[in-house]
């Protein structure tokens, strides 16, 4: 039986057509999807095992047989089983396609059959190592698995002419096949990824669908938590992520809480309760993607071992200065994939939200900051009392220049300590100071109505409270209170000490406090603010009165308030 | 002679203004007044030419003091302020002397020369505020009380005067005529001598001859004369 050498390489190549007609047909159906991602679940590994036996032993079967050889494509099956499916797989691939080889029969059966093993654990072993290398991509570019199968069937060839016997016989086989198994097998694996790459596109197409996704979401969950980050924003939000991706369950936490949880394994991740999950809190310290996708990187719930979830996408939600302010979480269940789309979609929704909730705090933070301000602003010039006091001035600088040029002093001072950013903290003397000042001040435009006694312990001076604290207080104690009077008003300022916390009484004797939201109550509820916000809630301003007889107003503030 | 009143509640800010007042022969400045209550008492009894009236006073502010007295026999106001936009535009506005605190001189000259030579009469009712009586001054015999306008049941007049009655059965005297009561309150005329708040009205018991009385919630009867009832009838409703 002669056989030339181009016969044979045609024979092969046409065999190898047949081959992959079958692989591409294959393609359409389901059962490839498992071969378009690397994956170390057990169904896939089986899945990925059995079609890449069903080639290899096809491989063999369409082989042509050479006097006692066949010159044949397993390779292509048990290399591709093991570069797609590791080591495992591809020794697993290598056996079974071996065993169909050896009851084929012919000298070179022994050796066909080892040399398909060899190409399995060729395949697994360059799995491994470019998995170890984070190549991931690599194991699907064409032109390396058909490289990679190359080496496989020159490996086979020499166990070929290791194994088969008698020699002679053996080399004049070999060289025989050589040429066309290797352009076969190569051509063939190549173009079995080629196919794998196209069937992966096909899938990936589907992400324009995703792209309309993403803005359905970006629609649907507009300015939802520019309103706030809050339990009930994040669950609006999380179920509209919900809905629109289809993954298996969406959390969305702030750094230390769940603050939502929709779909699978919501009876035990419960909004309201603390993070558990370790990769969650290193996305929030490290301010990192992390996505545990249950193959390479192992994912298990933290809360239930029987959790059906099986991957997780960490994302953080980066505020200001790259500080990270909370997580938005994808998940999917064990029995499905987690798709490179969802994947890229929930970076680009955690963007979203980011800037969502930056927005809504800057727009909050500016409303306050713009109240506080024009109150501050009318404070600082307060055209009322200094028209007055010039006035005031003015009519003492004939009898009285000393007194007057005191009364400059006072203003001056009392203008210098208004202009102090109120921010800053200030000792309890130097507010006494402020508020002397403008006492004053007061006290010579109503000389003849007006009285204010002081009593502070030297002891409390050192107390620190926000600056600008106490003379708005007394202000509104002679402005709503006494100047209201028709008869002599009087003001008394007394602090002491109550256990840990300073107490600050002024009272008056006119008794006109009406808690209704007057200019009055804006003031006030401006100091009790910023107290609140140096010393906590327990703090602040509280007011006491009995019509016609008294108003107090009850600063409090934490004596050991060393700084903020 | 132009005889001055001179009502602010800042005792340095009268003193100063009575100082720069004092520089001209032709002005005498009859008195200082602290508050509004004390500055009508005043100017009902004393009648100044012309009163300096600060706006900022305690419990009636200087544009609520003139809806207390009677438009007709008006001193001529100057309004005094240290700062008040909407006060100063209203002025502007209306025409009406006014003068900036601290006082000065050059501007209190202007407006000397302005009162010495006419004191056209003011149309003090286009001010806003100064038409609506919130509440009416009552004297005691040592204190004002200012009754609010919820609290009166009727108003009467008599021989001895003009009395607010409240709700619970309190009588005070006040000096603001009747006439000028029913125009800058709600309180409706019902007879020569009486207004009713028309809240109080219990029921009208209508008598013989066209007459009728009102009975208010209190148990108070008032009388209503024929000449107020058409009036009457066409305010509540009652055909």
């Amino acid at each position: 039986m002669q056989i030339n050498l181009v016969d044979l390489s045609l024979v092969l190549l046409q065999q190898m057509c047949v081959y992959l007609v079958v692989a591409y047909l294959l393609s359409r159906t389901k059962f490839f999807i498992p071969l378009t991602h690397v994956t170390i679940r057990p169904p896939h590994k089986l899945a990925c095992y059995v079609i890449f036996s069903v080639f290899c032993m096809m491989g063999a079967i369409l082989g042509m047989p050479v006097v006692h050889a066949i010159a044949n494509t397993p390779a292509i099956g048990a290399v591709l089983g093991g570069l797609l499916g590791g080591p495992v797989v591809g020794v697993a691939v290598g056996i079974t396609g071996g065993l169909y080889r050896y009851s084929l029969g012919g000298s070179f059966a022994l050796a066909a059959a080892l040399g398909i093993v060899v190409q399995g654990l060729l395949g697994g072993l360059m799995h491994r190592h470019l998995i170890r290398k984070g190549k991931v991509r690599t194991l699907f570019d064409p032109v390396k698995a058909g490289a990679l199968t190359f080496v496989g069937v020159v490996l086979e060839l020499l166990i070929d002419l290791a194994v088969a016997r008698p020699f002679g016989q053996t080399l004049e086989i070999v060289l025989l096949i050589a040429v066309p198994e290797l352009i076969a097998n190569t051509l063939g694996a190549a173009m079995f990824i080629g196919i794998l790459l196209d069937r992966r596109a096909l899938i990936e197409r589907q992400s324009s669908l995703f792209s309309a996704k993403a803005l359905a979401i970006a629609a649907r969950a507009d300015g939802v938590l520019r309103r706030g980050f809050n339990q009930e924003n994040s669950m609006t939000v999380a179920r509209i992520i919900y809905e629109e991706t289809g993954v298996g369950a969406v959390a969305i936490t702030d750094r230390e809480k769940i603050l939502a949880f929709i779909g699978i394994g919501d009876d035990h991740h419960l909004p309201g309760t603390r993070i558990s999950s370790a990769s969650t809190l290193d996305a929030i310290a490290n301010n990192e993607v992390i996505y545990a996708d249950g193959n390479e990187v192992a994912y298990q719930c933290s809360i239930s071992p029987t959790c059906p979830l099986g991957a997780s996408l960490v994302i953080p939600l980066v505020g200001e200065d790259s500080h990270v302010i909370g997580t938005i979480k994808l998940y999917e269940p064990k029995t499905k994939l987690f798709s490179t789309i969802n994947r890229t979609l929930g970076e680009g929704i955690a963007k979203l939200l980011s800037s969502q909730i930056l927005a809504g705090r800057y727009e909050q933070q500016k409303a306050m900051l713009a109240q506080a301000e024009i109150k501050l602003l009318h404070a600082q010039v307060n055209p009322h009392f200094l028209f007055n006091a010039l006035n005031t001035i003015a009519a003492v600088t004939c009898d009285d220049p000393e007194k007057a040029r005191d009364l400059i002093g006072d203003l001056s001072t009392f203008f210098r300590m208004n202009l102090k950013r109120p921010s800053q903290i200030a000792p309890l003397a130097e507010e006494i100071e402020h508020v002397n000042a403008y006492l004053q001040i007061e006290l010579a435009r109503f000389s003849d109505s007006l009285s204010v006694d002081i009593d502070i312990p030297d002891s409390l001076g050192r107390v620190r409270l926000p600056a600008f604290t106490l003379q708005p207080v007394v202000e509104n104690s002679i402005k709503h209170g006494t100047s209201q009077l028709l008869r002599p008003g009087h003001v008394s300022i007394k602090a002491r000490q109550e256990n840990e916390v300073l107490v600050v009484d002024v009272e008056d004797n006119a008794g006109l406090y009406e808690p209704k939201p007057t200019g009055q109550g804006l003031g006030m509820s401006l100091v009790d603010r910023r107290i609140k916000n140096c010393f906590g809630p327990s703090y602040g301003v509280t007011v006491a009165s009995e019509r016609d007889v008294f108003t107090r107003i009850t600063i409090r503030v934490p004596l050991e308030a060393a700084s903020k | 002679m132009i005889n001055v009143l001179i009502v602010d509640d800042e005792p340095l800010a009268r003193k100063e203004l009575r100082r720069v007042l004092s520089k001209t022969d032709d002005i005498n400045v009859i008195g200082e007044c602290s508050n509004a209550i004390d500055a009508i008492g005043v100017i009902n009894r004393e009648k100044p030419d012309v009163v300096f009236l600060d706006i900022q006073m305690p419990r009636v502010s200087g544009i609520e003091m003139l809806s207390m007295l009677d438009h007709e026999k008006m001193p001529h106001i100057v309004f005094l302020t240290a700062y008040d936009e909407f006060a100063v535009q209203a002025f502007e506005q209306h025409a009406f002397d006014y003068l900036l605190k601290p006082v000065n001189q050059a501007r209190l000259d202007k407006t000397l020369q302005r009162l010495r030579r006419d004191r056209e009469p003011q149309k003090i009712d286009q001010l806003p505020g100064a038409n609506q009586l919130r509440q009416i001054p009552c004297f005691g015999q040592h204190h004002v009380q200012l009754v609010r306008m919820e609290d009166v049941e009727h108003v009467a007049s008599g021989v001895s005067g003009v009395y607010v009655v409240s709700t619970d059965g309190t009588e005070r005297p006040t000096e603001l005529p009747l006439h000028i009561l029913q125009d800058r309150t709600p309180l409706l005329r019902c007879h020569r001598q009486y207004l009713v708040n028309t809240d109080c009205i219990e029921k009208i018991n209508f008598l013989e001859n066209g007459l009728a009385e009102i009975s208010t919630k209190r148990g108070q009867v008032i009388p209503v004369s024929r000449r107020f009832f058409p009036q009457i009838k066409e305010r509540l409703g009652i055909l």
